[in-house]
């Protein structure tokens, strides 16, 4: 009787074990580790997206998401499936300095030959020209940024300004007739990864060494410069900036005690959401789109400072069939209309060429108005240095402000974290 | 006792498992880190190798300087500031006073909910603008005193180690149980004797439970201090300008970075001075009164 119930049970795991193979359909899933999910804006336009694809391909084809609501961890995570042989089918990259280990690893699904059947002629001129490698183009850049001030103009009309400054002089002044007012002149924050203090000095290294910024690395004497300016920001800032993050940063902007708020344009819709009104007004409606101060002495009037947000990329196939699949996905989600949709409910830019839907917002056209005057673009500091430069950058800039080191200590600081990593 | 050929079948066999996994997932491991500390690899590149150079970096970079000693002051406050108040709430409610069982959970309680939860709880009460700190504070007229104490070169660091000071219901628990084995004829003895409580936990408690649960006590807390991560990156991430980094932080950061040469030799670096703090503390505790000397020593002390 024992015997029987052993070889029975042996039975019924062996067919528990084999059943799921016995009875795979030949539908392909393609696992999508995504960072759209959650509160990011693109999520809920991704999500109707996905389930549409997965409607219209029911039995063949079904893109599996697995949610990754952390920019940080989901960096990491890619970088450790890739070592460990796992890369995912389908992910989003959001760094720019990874690419070319990436590219080299032979890790990833070679785009352009599926690029060069026409495909390639929905992205903007000139798209793949910086990330290619080789001539291969694994990452096919989709999210565009361009980091630009917005500014509230109620606070401006209540300190006396009817205008953005034009010059870091005037801005300056600005900043002492905001506080003067009890308002804070922008947000600052050492905390987390430093975002915004990232971003204005990245402005503000734009502002001062122009195009070629980056031409000498951190040797330029720019980035001192800019590491002076950027501490006396700190002085026009709200309290706890050394600590704060950027629930603080933002939450101060949607209080309205800051005058100038600096962030990417996925963050636009924000500003039309009415839990962010205040008495029935839009916080959109107060605000304003300006351009980087000109910096005297400086050579960057005319520039902006963008980034790739969002690269797309997928794992190298050994079977055709899921390669076509992930393909036809990739170009499902880059097809003009779509994108067109995406960027209208999300406010974010991308490298894909579509007609902007006649709904638009106001803030967004502007932020692609700027992007589409501008003379000449850098990346933001984070984009243009290694990953250590980003992963030091929040030490460097509390040890500036709290006066550990001077400008030149703070470069000194960041020059031996990209030492240390090369 | 030398072992019998025959039993020595059944000892392998017990120890086997035991050793086959502590060499696959420590010993093999801990080689495995310190082959890569002495490479440049960034996981996805060939690796090359660098020889000693990822600890000379390590150790010009202050960063790294300044989580060393961070490290070693969490594994000293813990030991000898968190301990020795665990031990006298430990001696204070193992007599038993009124209400001692709702004190006990009320002090072991924190040990269950998360660190990460804590440290966002604390993150709220120290918030420069809104916290609770600095609004008690200014309540009471201290408001020059309020200040962004996270954000703080100076006061970064105390305000992160300070609070998690006083979580001391792990080590309580775990040296109530051991004073509760202690024979109650020792005590009942030195009563008579003429002893005051706080001569009976000097004499009596604290040497009899100095080899077992304190000494445990102390190593775990010492080795919990080196480990520190989830408090600090919670709190500060390390900030500012690296002045609450730890060990593990920094390692993390490195990992981060992808650079597995830096990150592999600062483990290397925690390893050895996790041992070394082992051993100090081993060396402390080593040649202390035993039973029978502490009871001569408290006789002499009653008289």
């Amino acid at each position: 009787m024992k015997k029987t119930l052993a070889i029975l049970l042996a039975l019924v795991m062996v067919f528990a074990l084999a059943a799921p193979a016995a009875f795979a359909d030949d539908e392909i899933v393609i696992n999508f580790p995504s960072v759209w999910v959650g509160t990011d804006s693109k999520a809920p336009y991704m999500a109707q997206l996905i389930e549409q694809f997965n409607a219209e391909n029911a039995g063949q084809i079904k893109v599996v998401v697995e949610e990754q609501t952390d920019y940080q961890a989901a960096r990491d995570k890619l970088r450790t499936t890739i070592t460990t042989g796992n890369t995912p089918d389908l992910c989003i990259l959001d760094t720019t300095y990874d690419i070319l280990a990436y590219t080299e690893s032979g890790k990833f699904m070679d785009l352009t030959p599926y690029l060069a059947e026409g495909w390639g002629e929905d992205f903007v001129d000139g798209t793949f020209d910086a990330w290619s490698v080789d001539g291969k183009v694994c990452f096919l850049p989709f999210e565009s940024a361009v980091f630009t001030p917005i500014y509230n103009t109620r606070i401006f009309e209540e300190i006396g300004w009817d205008h953005f400054p034009a010059t870091y002089d005037e801005f300056f002044q600005f900043c002492e007739d905001a506080k003067a007012a009890g308002y804070n002149a922008m947000g600052q924050m050492a905390g987390e990864n430093a975002w915004t203090s990232m971003l204005w000095y990245s402005l503000i290294a734009e502002a001062i060494g122009g195009k070629d910024v980056y031409a000498d690395g951190l040797d330029n004497p720019a980035f001192v410069e800019a590491a002076e300016v950027l501490k006396h920001m700190y002085d026009y800032t709200f309290e706890g900036a050394l600590s704060a993050g950027a629930g603080d940063v933002n939450g101060h902007w949607l209080k309205r005690d800051t005058a100038i708020y600096l962030n990417g344009p996925w963050w636009v819709a924000n500003l039309y959401k009415e839990e962010n009104a205040v008495d029935g007004v839009l916080l959109a409606d107060d605000c304003e789109v300006a351009a980087n101060p000109v910096y005297e002495g400086g050579q960057g009037e005319g520039g902006l400072v963008t980034t790739v947000q969002a690269f797309l990329a997928a794992a190298k196939q050994d079977d055709p069939a899921k390669e076509a699949a992930v393909v036809k996905f990739i170009k499902y989600i880059t097809d003009p209309q779509h994108v067109s949709e995406l960027a209208l409910s999300s406010g974010a830019m991308f490298f894909v060429k579509y007609e902007p839907s006649p709904d638009t917002n106001v803030i967004s056209q502007k932020l692609t108005e700027v992007a589409n005057n501008a003379d000449f673009t850098i990346l933001h500091v984070n984009g243009a240095f290694p990953t250590a430069f980003s992963t030091e950058f929040p030490a460097a800039v509390s040890a500036l402000v709290g006066g550990q080191v001077d400008a030149q200590g703070f470069v000194d600081q960041l020059k031996m974290a990209i030492e240390m990593a090369e | 006792m030398k072992l019998e050929r025959s039993d020595r079948g059944p000892l392998y066999a017990f120890l086997g498992p035991a050793i086959v996994l502590m060499v696959v997932f420590f010993v093999i491991p801990v080689i495995y880190v310190f082959v890569v500390s002495l490479l440049k690899w960034n996981g996805i590149s060939a690796p090359v190798f660098r020889n000693i150079r990822n600890y000379t970096l390590l150790f010009k970079d202050t960063a790294f300087k300044r989580s060393v000693i961070n490290n070693v002051i969490w594994a000293l406050v813990a030991g000898f500031i968190q301990v020795p108040l665990a031990m006298v709430m430990a001696i204070i409610l193992s007599r038993k006073p009124k209400g001692w069982k709702f004190f006990r959970t009320v002090y072991f309680f924190p040990q269950v909910i998360s660190g990460i939860a804590l440290a966002m709880l604390w993150r709220a009460i120290y918030n420069a603008e809104t916290g609770l700190l600095n609004g008690i504070l200014r309540s009471i007229g201290l408001g020059n005193v309020a200040c962004d104490w996270l954000g703080g070169i100076k006061t970064a660091f105390p305000a992160v180690l300070i609070y998690w000071v006083f979580y001391v219901g792990y080590y309580m628990v775990i040296m109530m149980a051991d004073i509760t084995t202690i024979d109650t004829s020792y005590y009942e003895a030195a009563t008579i004797d003429g002893a005051t409580d706080f001569q009976q936990a000097i004499y009596i408690t604290i040497p009899l439970i100095k080899k077992t649960s304190l000494l445990t006590c102390v190593t775990l807390a010492s080795v919990m201090g080196l480990r520190q991560f989830e408090q600090v990156y919670m709190l500060t991430n390390g900030g500012p300008a690296n002045t609450t980094s730890t060990m593990v932080l920094y390692m993390y950061k490195k990992l981060q970075d992808a650079n597995y040469g830096i990150a592999s030799a600062s483990a290397v670096v925690l390893i050895v001075v996790g041992v070394l703090f082992i051993v100090c503390i081993r060396m402390l505790f080593e040649g202390q009164s035993d039973e029978a000397a502490m009871i001569k020593k408290a006789r002499r002390a009653v008289k």
